[in-house]
Order: structure tokens, then C-alpha cells, then sequence
């Protein structure tokens, strides 16, 4: 899927977005290019807050506020490209956090009707799950030249959608994030059935609440996937949950809860020394971990059993006829998105299960992309440009609000 | 609609005459020792249907039942042993008290929460009626919801619309009745027996004194919290409503928000908002539409950007806010009076304890 960028003359139609994603702590702007990535600013408010050590995130509205523009024109300078020669503006909707949403919406808004572009919004969560389809920037082709050429005319051809080939649906996102967990079916784009999902905290949240607990900070997540490293996954044992429940959603309160126990338990025997820590990482990231692949593996099994059901169904000749589609059913590809995508043991996980079903594993290009960023959203809108009907040349942007509990 | 005047020496007649009318699916109105009462028969759905059109707005509320004596009760209802307690001591009184139904009752007269309030009233006429008909009667007070206590024939009658006096079938004047309250309601569903309405048994719940529940699982903890919820729905419709909720990790916060996502009928499942700080659900219970604000403020330590999430916005008639963490919350956000504070306390691996106060 990561072929090189053929730049002919459809590439030329390309759109050229800029999106802007202010959903929760993160400041983010980016301009692409189709699917390929020109800039991507993260005005990243963990790097502010890793000295207080402890004192957590000045998420002020202000802190939005004040970035939210130099954020934008970073992100064109870098892209070289000019307001004027944009197609379109792209933000995010929902679902976040409200006044934090509305800076970028406020922002987006106004940018649209300054320069005449239409705006296009993006649900933050089926971004997270189509961030694999970002490319790199080529580097043979002279992205200067070709900008030079655009005026930013709004009658641009959407061909781009199809790649990837619609053939390799259905596929099965999967979005993991401090924010959201989600199984969720792809069927095309824009169109998603939600299979499964957290009941109660995401798999980021409760990596970062059990870190917090070992007093690694904030985020924790990442720091106790370094640590997890060094420790001992089977030294503690974790219970894994919701194993009664014929279902794909996820719950880790009782693992936070069990966690919670332990490290308290240690405490009181002053018995929570270097390594015990570096062994708790391990050994919870590995039991959160485990839960996943559980569920993961429960939801494929009974996909692939209720697909030899269906086969067994259909008469002979029907059946040769499928014979070359029989896989065509089930998942050729899991997309995965979202904070916690980046943790390579979680990967190597997915992977594991993924192999005997032969489904192969697709993550985004870079470690930032599975963060919360505005080239996903931008990208996101570029397809929805192609899926949705409704005419966005035409922005209804007084009627446009935030949508912070936005399902997709 | 007919009225008949109860005199010294008629009581039988207007029993049979009642019984009559009950049989036939009818709506009559009683005296009580407290308020006049708006009976039906309580296993029949057509009669019970029909009081339902006549209280009008009844947003789940459930409907009590009069019975003659113990041993009825417990056709209808399981009697645990602080109940029984209740019952040896205040009935017939005017308590109403509630138990876990056995769904022998029409639908609409138990809870959402399947429990039903039980009154055994302190008047002869009525205990006499329920005895001789043989089945329970509803026990609910007989003015349309929302309106004037019914002391009085009038009371009732000047507040009803034609279509509701149409209902009626039997009316036993008895004049205008003592200005007793209405009867103290006491759920004995819960680990401890939660008033819902009047004095109470014990004095009333000052600010020091907490309600104190032991929940034994997630499903009671959050029955528990729509049930405090419940209490409060007028005042959620009327101002909207704070809770403060108390605990360490995995005392049972989320569920007890989950709880109150039940009793707002919200069909989005509740998750975590620590991540996002705020999370916020559109509700829809009985045509009373209102947001869920659902605040974790763990990851904040400053007011600045506690200032942020502007709550104040947030505050507002039909809207119900939870803060997680409250005690650390209200550092940050010292203009908010949450309405009930909620500490909960692991006390083992399922048990919980809930500390409410209520301000």
C-alpha cells in the first residue's frame, strides 16, 4: 500500500488540504497533499508540561488560543504553500473535549470564510482509524512545482479514493488511543459498523492511570512501554477480564482496580523497589495487552465461523463461483490508530494473532501519526469529499457546532 | 361519576358499591388517613391504564398499593427482614414502604427499578374495602401530578381537566380530611432504608450526617445512584443537579455514573472521561430532555485551567453533573456546590460503601 507516489496528470487534481485538529490537549495543523503528508505541526503540550513533573497539563483555552495560529502558518511555511492555493479547510468536529474543540472550529471558520475555501468536518476517532493511509512526502518529485500550478480551484477531481482498492474491504480499524477504543468494522469509506469498544476506560487511560499510580508522570504510557522493557511480564499475575461475556468490548477497571491493589499492598511492605516497578510495567502493560489480543482473536474466530456457516448455506455451483471470493468476506487488513498504535509490543501482539488468519497489519508511516495530529483529518477529508454527498463547496458555517460525544 | 357522602351508618353499602366498580375496571376516589387516594385494581393493566391517563406526567414514577395486612403484602412483594421491622412497628400509619416487587402487579405499578411502595392505611373504611375486595388497590394520592394536595372533594375536583373527571368512576366524600403530610415513603430495597419523601423515620439527614449504603455489586451501585437520582428529578427539571463523587482508583465512580446514565435512560455507554476531561450525553426521559456532564478533573491542578472547561455554562435546569475525584475537583473549582456528595470506600473485592450527603 506504500507504493511510491505516481505523479501524473491525476495527481495534479489532488486536493490540497489544510487541517486543524484541536480535540483535546493537542494543538495540530497540517497540510497534505492527497494522501501524502507535506506538514504536520504538533504544538505538543507534553513537551510543556514533562519539567513540572507532576503538575499536569495548563490546558487553558488560552494555550489553544494563542497557538492555534502560529501552529496553522508553521504548518503551510513548511508545506510551502500559500492560504490562496488551498482546496479546502478541514477540522475537527468532534467527539474531544468542548471548549477546546470550538478553538479549532472558531479558528477553521473563520480561515473559510477569509479566503473563500470551503470547510469540511472531520469525526476525530474514524480519522484516528484511516491515519494509516498517510504517505510520506516524495522526494523525486518537485512538490514546489506542482503547487506553483494550483490557484486553489475548488473543481478538483477526487479519483484518490481509490486507493486503496475498494476490494480490500471490509477491513477492521482498530483505534486505541488515551481517548477511545474501538473495533470497528470498515465496510467503505464513510461507512463503519462499531463492533466493540471500551465499557469503561480506553487502553491509553489505563496505561496512563496505573503509571501514574507507579508515579512515572504524564503520559505514563509511553514511559511504561520503555520500562516494560526491562521488566518481567509474568512476574505479576493479572486476571483477564470480561472472558464470560459473548461480546468484543473491552474493560479494564478491574485490571486498574487489581493494579491499584498490588502497587498499594507493595507500598505498605516498602517491597516497590526499581525492579519491582520495571516488573509491574511489564506485567500490566502485558495483561492490557493480553485482554486486547483476547477479544481481538474472540471477534475473528466467530467472523470466520459465521462465514463457513453462510458458505455452507450456498449450493455447489454457488459455491465454486465463491470460491475465489470466499476470503472477500473477511478482513484482509487491520488498520490500526491511535496513541497507543505506536507501542511496538502491542504490534508485535496483533501481529501474533493476525497470522494464522493471514490478515496483514497496517500502522501509520510515523510514531506521530498515531498521536493525535491534523494530517488525519485532513485526510479524512479528502475522502469524505469523495464519499459524502452533500455539497461542501457550499460550507454551511453558521450552522456548523461541536460535536463532543460525536460516534462515527 | 358519582359521589356518594359517607355517613356513620352507610360504610358497608360504599364498600360494596366500591367493589363494584373496582371489579368493573373502574377508577374510585378514597379517603385516607393522610390524603384522598386514587384507587384501582393493582393486577388489573385496564384499570391501572386508565389511573395512569389520570395522573397525567407520571416520568416513572411508581404507584404505591393499599393492602389489608401483612400477609397480603407479601403476595406482591418480597419482604426482607428490615422491612419486616418497619412493618411490625409503623403499619397500618402512614408509611409506604418499599420492597422488591414479585411482579404479580399490573406493569406501571412497580418501579423502573422493579420495586413497589406498600401502605397499609390507618382508616377503617379503606382496610375493610381492600379485605372484602381481596386484592390490592393502588395507593396513589388522587390529585393529577404536579397539583394541590387533595384534602378535600374540591381540592381534586377543581384541578382536573373534563377528560380526567371522566375517569372516575366513585368518589366516598368524607369531607375535608386532616392536613396530615403524606405518607413518609422508606425504600427498604437498600442496605439502609432511604427516605424518599416526608419526615422519616428518624430525623431528617442533616449536612453532618450522611446516608451510608453497602453495595455488593456494580448492578447495586448503580441502582443506588438512580435511585438518589430519582429523589431528585424535580429538582434536576426545575435547577439541574451536582454530584460530587469521592474515591480512590476503582472505588466505583464510573459506575456510579453509569447509574445515573440508567436512570436518565441514556443508551450510549458510559466511559471514563479522564482522558477528555468532560464528556457530555444528550438524555431523553419521559420527554424530559437534558445533558449528562460527566467531568474527571484528575489531570488538572490548576484553577486557570479548571476555568477552561467554563462549567458554570454547564450549570443549568435539566442538566446533571457528575465530578469525579470531587475531592480533589473542588480545590480547583471552588464556585460549584455540588447538591450530593458521594464518598465511596472499597471495602472488598465487590463490596463498596456509599457515604451520600446531601446538602
Amino acid at each position: 500500500m506504500r507504493n511510491k507516489y505516481v505523479f501524473d496528470d491525476q495527481t495534479k487534481k489532488l486536493p490540497l488540504i489544510l487541517g486543524i485538529d484541536t480535540s483535546c490537549d493537542e494543538t495540530s495543523a497540517s497540510v497534505t497533499l492527497g494522501r501524502m503528508v507535506l506538514s504536520n505541526v504538533i504544538a505538543s503540550q507534553t513537551n510543556i508540561h514533562q519539567p513540572y513533573g507532576g503538575v499536569y497539563p495548563s490546558l487553558a483555552k488560552q494555550a489553544h488560543q494563542e497557538k492555534i495560529m502560529p501552529v496553522i502558518r508553521l504548518a503551510l511555511k513548511r508545506a510551502g504553500v500559500d492560504f490562496v492555493q488551498l482546496d479546502v479547510i478541514a477540522v475537527t468536529l468532534g467527539p474531544g473535549l468542548a471548549p477546546a474543540l470550538e478553538v479549532g472550529i472558531n479558528q477553521a471558520k473563520k480561515l473559510a470564510h477569509k479566503w473563500h475555501k470551503p470547510l469540511i468536518t472531520v469525526n476525530h476517532v474514524e480519522a484516528h482509524m484511516l491515519s494509516v493511509l498517510l504517505q510520506r512526502k516524495s522526494q523525486q518529485m518537485s512538490i514546489k512545482k506542482l503547487l506553483r500550478e494550483r490557484t486553489g480551484h475548488p473543481n478538483i477531481s477526487i479519483n484518490y479514493h481509490q486507493q486503496p482498492e475498494p476490494a480490500i474491504f471490509p477491513v477492521l480499524g482498530l483505534v486505541l488511543s488515551g481517548g477511545h477504543s474501538q473495533f470497528v468494522q470498515i465496510n467503505n469509506f464513510g461507512n463503519y459498523e462499531v463492533l466493540g469498544e471500551t465499557i469503561d476506560d480506553a487502553v491509553g487511560e489505563a496505561l496512563d492511570k496505573v503509571g501514574r499510580m507507579l508515579g512515572l508522570g504524564y503520559p505514563a504510557a509511553p514511559v511504561m512501554e520503555k520500562l516494560a522493557r526491562q521488566g518481567d511480564p509474568d512476574k505479576f499475575k493479572f486476571p483477564l477480564p470480561l472472558t464470560t461475556v459473548n461480546d468484543f468490548n473491552l474493560s479494564y477497571s478491574g485490571l486498574k482496580t487489581a493494579a491499584h491493589r498490588l502497587i498499594k499492598s507493595l507500598e505498605a511492605e516498602n517491597k516497590l523497589t526499581q525492579q519491582t516497578i520495571l516488573d509491574l510495567s511489564a506485567s500490566f502493560q502485558h495483561a492490557v495487552f493480553r485482554h486486547l489480543a483476547y477479544k481481538l482473536n474472540k471477534l475473528l474466530e466467530h467472523r470466520k465461523q459465521k462465514n463457513k456457516q453462510q458458505q455452507g448455506k450456498l449450493k455447489k455451483d454457488q459455491l465454486r463461483k465463491n470460491e475465489q471470493q470466499k476470503d472477500k468476506q473477511f478482513f484482509s487488513q487491520v488498520w490500526l490508530g491511535g496513541g497507543v498504535a505506536s507501542n511496538i509490543n502491542l504490534r508485535q501482539t496483533i501481529r501474533r494473532i493476525l497470522r494464522p488468519y493471514n490478515i496483514e497489519l497496517q500502522t501509520p508511516f510515523e510514531k506521530r501519526l498515531c498521536g493525535d495530529n491534523a494530517a488525519m483529518i485532513a485526510l479524512t477529508a479528502g475522502y469524505k469529499m469523495s464519499y459524502t454527498r452533500k455539497n461542501y463547496l457550499q460550507a454551511q458555517l453558521k450552522d456548523l457546532d461541536r460535536k463532543p460525544s460525536w460516534r462515527i | 361519576m358519582q359521589i356518594i357522602k359517607l355517613t356513620h351508618n352507610n360504610h358497608q353499602q360504599v364498600i360494596d358499591q366500591a367493589i363494584a366498580v373496582l371489579k368493573n375496571n373502574g377508577l374510585i376516589i378514597y379517603p385516607t388517613e393522610t390524603v384522598y387516594g386514587a384507587g384501582v385494581d393493582a393486577c388489573n393493566q385496564v384499570a391501572v391504564a386508565k389511573l395512569l391517563r389520570y395522573k397525567t406526567r407520571r416520568e416513572g414514577k411508581p404507584l404505591s398499593i393499599a393492602v389489608a395486612s401483612q400477609e397480603m403484602a407479601k403476595k406482591y412483594v418480597k419482604v426482607n427482614e428490615q422491612a419486616q421491622k418497619l412493618y411490625d412497628k409503623f403499619l397500618p400509619g402512614p408509611y409506604t414502604i418499599i420492597s422488591k416487587g414479585k411482579q404479580t402487579l399490573a406493569q406501571g405499578v412497580a418501579s423502573e427499578f422493579n420495586t413497589v411502595g406498600v401502605r397499609i392505611p390507618q382508616h377503617q373504611l379503606i382496610l375493610e374495602l381492600v379485605n372484602q375486595y381481596g386484592r390490592a388497590i393502588t395507593a396513589t394520592s388522587a390529585n393529577a401530578s404536579d397539583k394541590k394536595r387533595p384534602y378535600s372533594v374540591d381540592d381534586i375536583l377543581n384541578n382536573l381537566s373534563l377528560k380526567q373527571k371522566n375517569l372516575i368512576e366513585l368518589i366516598i366524600d368524607a369531607g375535608t380530611l386532616p392536613r396530615n403530610e403524606p405518607s413518609t415513603v422508606i425504600d427498604t430495597t437498600l442496605s439502609t432504608p432511604l427516605t424518599l419523601r416526608g419526615e422519616g423515620v428518624k430525623k431528617k439527614a442533616n449536612h453532618s450526617q450522611p446516608l451510608i449504603f453497602v453495595s455488593h455489586s456494580e448492578q447495586e451501585t448503580r441502582d443506588i445512584a438512580g435511585k438518589i437520582l430519582f429523589k431528585y428529578w424535580e429538582q434536576i427539571k426545575q435547577r439541574g443537579l451536582v454530584i460530587g463523587l469521592t474515591g480512590e482508583l476503582g472505588a466505583g465512580k464510573t459506575i456510579f455514573a453509569k447509574g445515573i446514565a440508567d436512570f436518565l435512560q441514556i443508551k450510549d455507554i458510559i466511559t471514563s472521561p479522564t482522558y477528555t476531561y468532560l464528556k457530555e450525553y444528550s438524555y431523553d426521559r419521559y420527554q424530559v430532555r437534558g445533558c449528562f456532564h460527566h467531568l474527571d478533573l484528575w489531570r488538572l491542578d490548576q484553577t486557570q485551567d479548571a476555568q477552561f472547561l467554563q462549567i458554570e455554562q454547564l450549570l443549568a435546569k435539566k442538566n446533571v453533573i457528575a465530578f469525579e475525584w470531587w475531592n480533589h475537583t473542588k480545590k480547583l473549582l471552588p464556585q460549584v456546590k455540588p447538591d450530593i456528595e458521594v464518598e465511596l470506600k472499597v471495602l472488598t473485592t465487590e463490596k463498596r460503601q456509599l457515604k451520600v450527603y446531601e446538602k
